[in-house]
């Protein structure tokens, strides 16, 4: 080789090496203090910080760190006073007086108004927005609608009496109402900046919750320190939340010290990792507020049929299911409404496993397994969908004698094929395998939202009259809890019975807390900080 | 050599061209769009048509692409669905940044590693060296990033419970983050390119005019060095090309379990949520990137031979 090609070669190497030493950038300093580091799983980045636009459990996770409410839940999931000190609610259940506290100050030390809280409310229904929980969880304001539609610029029911004084005005008494308003799209924002920043406050946003941003660092993570301006500012010094699209990814990190907090979203503890989890102090599992279930399309053959409805139940052996095929990481169910959830203490007589009855339940509806004709279980493909759906299979096959098509779809497709179904029924898929997870802790979220006559989540089309009487009048009964509960229990008797939906299992969530972290609560409903000026890490522990 | 740069440069347009037409077109027909992708299970029929139409998500399929090709023009990749309103650009801008040094950590090291490990077991052939060797690159060839992935993690892990010095996990941000990812990265290619030094190095040593010029008494050193090395890249440079395109698939997976904020890590998860600014771009984005790479290729062949001309 000559030496002057040789050269040309060597500097084609050294422009590569040097191209990269200068993309290099240097290090961050690490912040000092007690840094608590939570882990948020399962994406790569938040799609905003506007509580409007928020649309994932890991968006609300933060926005509600940011934010506060009138109201917000507390460890036993009561709802209880936040930037509003009290309310009242008018004799008829239609009028919600709520009182902010008094000096109630923004992360920037400007004023909480009343204003503030109309302003929320109207923007996280505003269509321009381009958020969808606000239109889900707020109808029930009266006016949310128009505005919503974009027919109305002001939302009627909600009203800035005084600086302190909001009136909200529902269409319908709820018992549920309150519950709605701890949820994310009610969270209080700025107004003034907001106005004055349409486009780029969400990235720095004054917020009116226990933290503020200090940094997004797009891609990687979150990092809040506490709001010293909230009504109950929290003590430690930053909360640290990197995004981590894989959870096997996130475990690793807890258990090279890494983390304090991993599995409160999406996922929790991959599954094979679960036994060694259990022998840590570190370890924490509850059943989620969710249900795994089978929905059936009651439009379209075969299963218009109650009996053929009855007889794909009866063959399921949840508890082989649960404990052999999932290693007991699920807790099979018999009912709608998840374990510990308000309305789940009132038993159910559910449709347990019985092959013979099953057998029965079939020939009473006057099919056979050569007659009963194609029959397709859609799924989207995720985690451990594929096990649970082959495991119904066998099931079926083995239990009833039919073969059961299964269609995995991409979870996207799976979501456009359950709208298509939702839409046209008669051309939508037979049967599919699903899951519903609570919003807010109450049985309406889903005896009412997925199973009344053509609500938005009934997909299935289930319909029964008297099923829809009795959860009308549960919807707007308030005070007599006990009766209200009474008629969610009456209601989903009859949905269980004719199998609206063929519950499975309620997934449990296994997470990694660190024994020294303090002030935290796990329950159904995922972590609940009660009081965060009690979170923290003590150092003796 | 002037005019094939020139007229690949000028080829590159209608090349992207097609390719946004392509990618929109079949994201335009997978089933689904980002609105129900975000809205998951909740269905509420009402609020879904309104964002269709914020979103412009109703308009027949070439006026939504005639949008979207004009904004490119003027170089604007348009808005993020997902990322509700945040520019493509700002999206991906900081993850190309990320991608392209980590790609290039990895095709340095597989080159300065496989180069010489091959040059070596060629001329030490069937030594035990030349055995250890090409073993070790040829596993390295053959087992899949997700697989040694959880191998590595496994021995730091070793090191880590038993106070040793070692590496975090995952993550980024600080120089420790690089070593297992880029490792992994580098891998496939470097057990490929160490094989292939060794085999055409040996054909070449094979050849007549080394055998001539052995007869004329040159030293060993000179022969390796100066006659034989030169030759036996030139496969070499072949492959380092597609191994480029190699890389950038492999980033998805190297990206998503170290997360490391790339844009392997978000073109995968963009497809997921049909976020179709974000998907056109960084398939335009990748497509480019393999064209140049060619380019480059073709060139760095014109360099070690000149008998080889590259056709336009």
């Amino acid at each position: 080789m000559t030496s002057s090609k040789s050269r040309m070669l060597l500097a084609v190497f050294l422009l590569l090496l040097f191209t990269f030493i200068l993309t290099l950038q240097p290090i961050s300093a690490q912040a000092e203090g007690v840094n608590l580091r939570w882990s948020i799983e399962g994406i790569t980045d938040l799609p905003s910080l506007d509580p409007a636009k928020a649309s994932d459990s890991q968006g609300f996770t933060v926005i509600g760190l940011l934010y506060g409410g009138l109201v917000r839940l507390d460890g036993d999931l009561n709802v209880i006073p936040d930037l509003a000190e009290s309310w009242m609610v008018s004799d008829d259940g239609l009028v919600y007086t709520f009182t902010l506290r008094e000096a109630s100050l923004f992360s920037d030390g400007s004023a909480i108004t009343a204003d503030d809280v109309v302003w929320s409310l109207t923007h996280a229904l505003d269509p321009n927005t381009g958020g969808w929980t606000g239109p889900f969880y707020l109808s029930n304001i009266v006016g949310a609608n128009d505005v919503a539609a974009g027919s109305a610029t002001e939302l009627a029911g909600a009203v800035a009496v005084d600086a302190r004084t909001v009136e909200l005005t529902i269409s319908q008494p709820s018992a549920y109402f309150l519950s709605q308003l701890t949820f994310g799209s009610a969270k209080v924002v700025s107004k003034a900046q907001a106005e004055a920043d349409p486009t780029g406050w969400e990235n720095a946003p004054v917020t009116s919750g226990p933290f503020q941003v200090q940094a997004w660092n797009h891609g990687q993570n979150i990092v809040l320190v506490p709001n010293a301006n909230y009504w109950q500012a929290p003590t430690i010094a930053t909360l640290t939340m990197p995004f981590i699209q894989d959870s096997e990814t996130a475990y690793q990190l807890y258990i090279t010290g890494e983390l304090d907090i991993m599995g409160s979203q999406q996922n929790g503890i991959p599954a094979v990792h679960v036994p060694d989890a259990e022998m840590m102090p570190d370890f924490r599992s509850t059943p989620l507020f969710a249900v795994r279930y089978v929905g059936f399309n009651n439009t379209i053959p075969p299963f218009d049929n109650v009996n053929i409805r009855r007889a794909f139940a009866l063959a399921i052996d949840k508890a082989t299911l649960a404990n052999d095929v999932l290693g007991g990481t699920v807790v099979p169910s018999d009912r709608i409404l998840p374990l510990g959830i308000p309305g789940s203490e009132l038993p159910i007589d559910g449709l347990s496993f019985d092959p013979d009855a099953a057998k029965a339940a079939l020939a009473e509806a006057g099919v056979t397994p050569e007659t009963i004709g194609q029959v397709t279980l859609t799924y989207g493909v995720e985690g451990d969908n594929e096990r649970v759906v082959t495991v119904l299979q066998a099931m079926w096959q083995e239990n009833l004698g039919v073969a059961v098509t299964l269609e995995p779809l991409e979870l996207t497709t799976f979501s456009a094929r359950l709208n298509e179904t939702y839409q046209t029924p008669e051309t939508g898929i037979q049967s599919y395998y699903s899951v519903w997870g609570a919003d807010y802790p109450d049985p309406q979220n889903f005896i009412s939202q997925q199973l009344r006559t053509s609500v938005g989540n009934n997909n299935g089309h289930y319909s029964n009259a008297e099923f829809d009487a009795l959860v009308d009048e549960a919807d707007v009964l308030t005070g007599d809890v006990a009766r209200r509960m009474q008629l969610y229990n009456d209601a989903e008797q009859i949905a269980v019975n004719e199998v609206g939906w063929l519950p499975l299992f309620n997934p449990r969530l296994n997470i990694l807390v660190r024994p020294e972290v303090q002030g935290i609560v796990f329950n159904g409903q995922g972590l609940i900080i009660p009081d965060y000026s009690a979170l923290t890490i003590s150092a003796g522990a | 050599m002037t005019r094939v740069i020139l007229r690949r440069l000028f080829s590159l347009p209608f090349v992207i061209l097609s390719i946004t037409i392509i990618t929109f077109l079949v994201g335009y027909l997978a089933p689904g769009d980002p609105i129900l992708s975000m809205m998951g299970s909740r269905r509420d029929p009402v609020t879904y048509e309104r964002l269709r139409h914020l979103y412009g998500l109703d308009l027949p399929w070439y006026e939504q692409y005639v949008d979207y090709a004009s904004g490119l023009l003027q170089g604007d990749l348009g808005l993020s669905y997902r990322y509700q309103g945040r520019p493509v650009w700002d999206l991906i801008g900081n993850g190309v940044f990320v991608s392209v040094q980590l790609g290039l950590a990895a095709l340095i090291l597989s080159l300065a590693i496989g180069i010489p490990v091959g040059l070596w077991s060629a001329i030490r052939q069937n030594s035990l060296w030349d055995r250890a060797g090409m073993t070790t690159m040829l596993t390295l060839y053959a087992v899949p990033s997700f697989v040694l992935i959880p191998i590595l993690r496994w021995i730091n892990y070793q090191f880590y419970i038993h106070g040793l010095p070692s590496l975090p996990q995952a993550g980024w941000g600080r120089p420790e983050h690089w070593v297992m990812p880029v490792f992994v990265l580098s891998a496939a290619s470097m057990g490929y390119i160490a094989r292939l030094t060794r085999v055409s190095m040996l054909e070449v040593l094979k050849q007549d005019y080394l055998r001539t010029a052995r007869a004329k008494g040159l030293r060993n050193r000179r022969i390796r060095w100066n006659h034989a090395f030169r030759n036996a890249l030139i496969p070499v440079v072949t492959v380092v090309s597609p191994s480029i395109a190699f890389l950038v698939t492999g980033t998805f997976v190297v990206e998503t379990l170290f997360s490391i904020p790339g844009i392997g890590y978000l073109s995968v998860q963009s497809i997921a949520q049909r976020d179709y600014p974000v998907i056109q771009s960084t398939t335009v984005l990748l497509a480019v990137a393999v064209l140049l790479m060619n380019l480059v290729t073709d060139l760095l062949y014109m360099l070690l031979d000149p008998r080889i001309r590259v056709e336009a």
